[in-house]
C-alpha cells in the first residue's frame, strides 16, 4: 500500500484533534481539586508587591506548598473578571486594584471570606478605612489590604523661596490650611515666578476634594447623590484655580515635561513621588512635601484576595498574611515604593529614612499621619463609572473653555444616566 | 463559499479523491434514486472537509459564537460575573438618550471622512505616479508600504510625541517661524485631525499597492489609443484610468469604510486613560470613537449589556454606510 502523503495527513490531523480533546478535558478536570492542594498560584501585576518579598515567600512556604507567581500585564481587572467568569484556571491568590475593588463587591460570592480564615484577629493591624472598602454590607471581607495612597502636597522649594515664602514643610502646611489659602498663595507665587502654575489640572483638585469627604457619588442605599452639596462644593473648589489663572490645564503626556519646569505644586498620593522623580530627575532636592489643604484623601492602593476556587485556603491565607505583615509591608516601600496599609510599618527604619529627592526630608512624617487621618467613606460598585463624566467636564472647561455652570449640568445629567444604566436608583 | 459538489453517476471522477470536472457543472435536477451516491459523495470528500475545518472551527469559536452571543448580551444587564438579567430593549433606550454615544458616532464619522478621503485620493495619485516611474520601483513601493506594517501602537506613541502641545516637534518647528503653539492634542477638531493624519499615514501605502496592481492590468494599447486621439495626461487619468479602475476603487472604498469606522487603537493609545479620569478619548472626549466607547462601557465600566448594544447599533450604521457607498460608487454602471 502506498502510505501516501494523504494517509500521513489523515493520521496527523486525527492525532492533532485527539490531543486537542485531551487538553480540553484535562483543563476542566484539573480545577475540581481538593482543598489542601500543594500547588498555589498568585496573580499580581508589576509593582503591586515587592518582588523580593514574593520570592522569599516561595522559599518560606516551600515545605508546605509550591507557590507559582505570575506577573500579569495589561488590563488586570479584565483578565481577572474573565477568568472568574469562566471558572477554570482561577488563581488561588490574586491582587485586586484599589479602584476596582468596589466593582468586585457585588460578586463577593466568588471570593472567600477572609474573616473565616483569621483576618478578624489581624485586622486591627491595618487601617480601618482601607479594610472597610473591601468589605460587603453584611461584613464579608474579600480583600486583604496591601497598600494605600495617602495624598499630600508636593511643592517646589526653590520657587517658594524665590517668592519669599518660608519653605519649611510645617510652615507651608500651616499656610495652606484651606483651599482658599492655597489658591491665594498660588496667585502670589505666580507673580514672583512668571509662567508658572499652581496645579497641573483642576481634575486633581476635584479628585482630592471629593476624597476628603465621607460620601461620594452613590450612597449606601444605592441612591445617586452626585448632584448634592458635597459634590457641588468639591466642584466649585476645583473651578477656582481655573478662574484665578493658576491652572496649567495639562491633560496629556506633556505633564512629564512640565513637572520639572513650570509647576509650583503637585497634589497627589504617596506613590506620585515616584512619578515626579522619574519625570523630572533634574529637580532632585528641590521638592518638599506637606499636608494638602483641608485634609488627606486616598488615591489607589490594592488588595490581595482568595477566589472561591482556591485550592488550599488555610495555606493561602498564611502566605498573604506573611507577605503583608507590617515588617514585609515596610520592605515593599523600599523595594517598590508601595505605601503600607499597616501603620506599624511607619515607625520602621525602612520608612523613616530621609529622602534625597525631597532634600533629605523624612516624608513619612507627612504621609504617616495623613494615612491615619483618611476618613471612612463608602465607595459604590459604580462609583468610578459615575465619577468619570465630572472629570471629563472639568477637562472640557480647560480644553474648550466651556462655561463651568454648563459643564456642571452636563456632568450631573450624564452621571445620572450612567448610574441608571448601572442599576442605581 | 464552497457548496457540496454535485455528483451524478456521470460525474464520478476517474481517480480516487480527485475533484474531477463535475465539481463546476451547473446544478441540475437530480434523477430519482440517487440518494445513496449523493451521501457517499459527501462522505467521500471528508479529507478535504477535514483539511479546511481548522479555519471554520476557530472561526466558529472565536468569531461566529461571540458575534451572536453579543447580540444576546445586548438584551441583558450583566457585569461580567454575576447573574444576567433580561432587560428587553432597555439598553437601546439608554443608547438613544445617551449624548456620549451620539458624540462618539459623530467623532467616528468625522475621523473617517478626514482620513479616508485623503487616503484614497493620495493612494490613487501615488499609484499613478509610481506606475510611470522607471527607476527604484521596488524602493518606492516598499517605502510607501512600510507604514502599514508598522506597529500601530508605536506609530501612535510617535505621533503623540510629535504633536505634543507644549514640547512637541511640530510646535517647535512652527515656533521657529513665529507661529504660536497649536493645541494639537486638546482642541476637539485638531484631535480628530491628528488621529485622521495617523490613519492616512498608515493606510495610503496599502491602498496604493492595490491601485498599482489595478493600473498594471490596464493594457497599454488603451493609453496609446488615447494618446493618438490627443488626450493629455490629466484627461487620460479621468477618462481612462478612473473608469477602468472603478471596481478596484469600489473595493478600497468599502474596505476603508469598514476599517475607518473601526478606529480604536489610534485614539486609545494617543489618549490613554489614567487613574484620575476613567473616560477615554482625550480632552472633551473628542477622540472617543464608537468602538472606544464600547470598550469603555463593557470592559472598564463592566457594563457588558450596554457595550453589546453599542456595537450592534453601530453595526447597523456601518451596513447603511456600506450600502450608500456601494450605490454611489456603482452609480450609472448598469444604466
Amino acid at each position: 500500500m502506498d502510505l501516501s502523503r494523504r494517509g500521513f495527513l489523515q493520521a496527523a490531523a486525527l492525532t492533532a484533534a485527539a490531543s486537542g480533546l485531551t487538553v480540553a478535558c484535562g483543563g476542566s478536570s484539573g480545577s475540581g481539586g481538593t482543598k489542601n492542594g500543594k500547588n498555589l498560584t498568585l496573580w499580581y501585576w508589576g509593582g503591586a508587591l515587592s518582588d523580593k518579598v514574593v520570592a522569599e515567600a516561595k522559599t518560606h512556604f516551600a515545605s508546605a506548598v509550591t507557590l507559582t507567581t505570575a506577573s500579569i500585564g495589561g488590563d488586570f481587572k479584565q483578565k481577572l473578571t474573565t477568568t472568574l467568569a469562566a471558572g477554570t484556571s482561577v488563581p488561588d491568590i490574586t491582587g485586586i486594584k484599589g479602584e476596582d475593588i468596589a466593582s468586585f463587591l457585588p460578586n463577593a460570592s466568588r471570593f472567600l471570606d477572609l474573616n473565616d480564615l483569621g483576618f478578624k484577629k489581624l485586622s486591627s493591624q491595618y487601617l480601618g478605612w482601607k479594610t472597610k472598602l473591601a468589605q460587603t454590607k453584611d461584613g464579608k471581607q474579600i480583600g486583604f489590604p496591601i497598600d494605600i495612597g495617602p495624598t499630600a502636597l508636593f511643592y517646589r522649594e526653590d520657587f517658594f523661596a524665590k517668592a519669599g515664602v518660608d519653605t519649611d514643610p510645617a510652615k507651608v502646611a500651616a499656610l495652606v490650611k484651606t483651599w482658599d489659602d492655597y489658591f491665594q498663595l498660588g496667585t502670589e507665587l505666580q507673580k514672583k515666578n512668571p509662567g508658572t502654575y499652581l496645579v497641573n489640572n483642576i481634575s486633581s483638585v476635584f479628585n482630592i476634594a471629593v476624597g476628603q469627604g465621607t460620601q461620594r457619588f452613590i450612597d449606601k442605599d444605592n441612591h445617586f447623590i452626585g448632584d448634592q452639596d458635597h459634590i457641588h462644593a468639591a466642584w466649585t473648589t476645583a473651578i477656582r484655580p481655573y478662574t484665578l489663572g493658576i491652572d496649567a490645564k495639562i491633560n496629556d503626556q506633556t505633564w512629564n515635561a512640565a513637572v520639572g519646569k513650570n509647576l509650583l505644586t503637585e497634589l497627589g498620593a504617596a506613590w506620585h513621588a515616584l512619578d515626579i522623580e522619574q519625570a523630572a530627575p533634574q529637580t532632585k532636592g528641590k521638592w518638599r512635601v506637606c499636608a494638602n489643604p483641608v485634609g488627606p484623601a486616598n488615591q489607589g492602593g490594592s488588595y490581595l484576595a482568595l477566589p472561591k476556587q482556591c485550592r488550599n485556603p488555610e495555606e493561602a491565607f498564611k502566605i498573604i498574611s506573611w507577605i503583608l505583615s507590617p515588617t514585609n509591608d515596610a520592605r515593599g516601600f523600599t523595594d517598590a515604593a508601595i505605601f503600607p496599609a499597616a501603620p506599624a510599618a511607619y515607625a520602621m527604619p525602612a520608612m523613616t529614612g530621609p529622602d534625597a529627592f525631597f532634600g533629605g526630608q523624612k516624608i513619612i512624617e507627612v504621609f504617616g499621619p495623613a494615612a491615619k487621618a483618611i476618613p471612612d467613606s463608602y465607595e459604590a460598585p459604580a462609583d468610578a463609572a459615575v465619577m468619570a463624566p465630572y472629570m471629563t467636564e472639568l477637562t472640557n472647561i480647560e480644553a474648550k473653555g466651556k462655561k463651568p455652570d454648563d459643564a456642571w449640568k452636563d456632568a450631573v445629567s450624564q452621571a445620572k444616566q450612567i448610574a441608571r444604566r448601572q442599576g442605581v436608583n | 463559499m464552497t457548496s457540496p459538489p454535485v455528483t451524478g453517476p456521470a460525474a464520478v471522477p476517474e481517480h480516487r479523491g480527485g475533484p474531477g470536472p463535475a465539481r463546476f457543472r451547473p446544478r441540475r435536477a437530480t434523477p430519482a434514486g440517487t440518494a445513496r451516491p449523493k451521501r457517499r459523495g459527501l462522505l467521500k470528500y471528508w479529507r478535504q472537509y477535514l483539511a479546511i475545518s481548522p479555519f471554520y472551527l476557530i472561526f466558529a469559536a472565536f468569531s461566529f459564537f461571540p458575534v451572536f452571543y453579543s447580540l444576546y448580551l445586548a438584551f441583558q444587564r450583566w457585569d461580567g460575573m454575576g447573574t444576567m438579567q433580561f432587560v428587553g430593549l432597555q439598553q437601546f433606550r439608554f443608547l438613544w438618550d445617551d449624548p456620549v454615544f451620539w458624540l462618539s458616532i459623530r467623532n467616528t464619522l468625522v475621523i473617517w471622512v478626514l482620513s479616508t478621503v485623503p487616503t484614497l485620493l493620495g493612494a490613487l495619485v501615488l499609484a499613478t505616479l509610481l506606475h510611470s516611474v522607471r527607476r527604484f520601483k521596488g524602493f518606492y513601493r516598499i517605502a510607501l508600504y512600510v507604514p502599514n506594517v508598522t506597529s500601530i501602537v508605536a506609530v501612535a506613541i510617535f505621533f503623540g510625541a510629535v504633536f505634543s502641545n507644549n514640547f512637541g516637534l511640530v510646535n517647535a518647528i512652527l515656533g521657529t517661524v513665529g507661529i504660536s503653539p497649536v493645541p494639537w492634542l486638546s482642541n476637539p477638531w485638531l484631535i480628530k485631525v491628528v488621529i485622521a493624519l495617523l490613519m492616512t499615514w498608515m493606510w495610503t501605502g496599502y491602498n496604493m499597492i492595490i491601485y498599482l496592481a489595478g493600473l498594471q492590468a490596464i493594457p497599454t494599447s488603451i493609453y496609446e489609443a488615447a494618446k493618438m486621439d490627443g488626450a493629455g495626461p490629466v484627461r487620460t487619468f479621468f477618462q481612462i484610468t478612473v473608469p477602468i479602475m472603478r471596481p478596484i476603487i469600489l473595493f478600497t472604498v468599502i474596505i476603508s469604510t469598514i476599517n475607518g469606522l473601526q478606529s480604536f487603537s489610534e485614539p486609545q493609545v494617543l489618549f490613554a486613560s489614567n487613574a484620575a479620569n476613567a473616560n477615554l478619548g482625550g480632552p472633551g472626549q473628542a477622540g472617543l470613537t464608537t468602538l472606544l466607547y464600547f470598550y469603555q462601557s463593557a470592559f472598564l465600566n463592566n457594563d457588558y449589556g450596554y457595550g453589546a448594544a453599542i456595537v450592534w447599533a453601530f453595526f447597523l450604521l456601518i451596513v447603511v454606510l456600506v450600502v450608500v457607498n456601494w450605490r454611489i460608487t456603482t452609480r450609472g454602471r448598469k444604466g
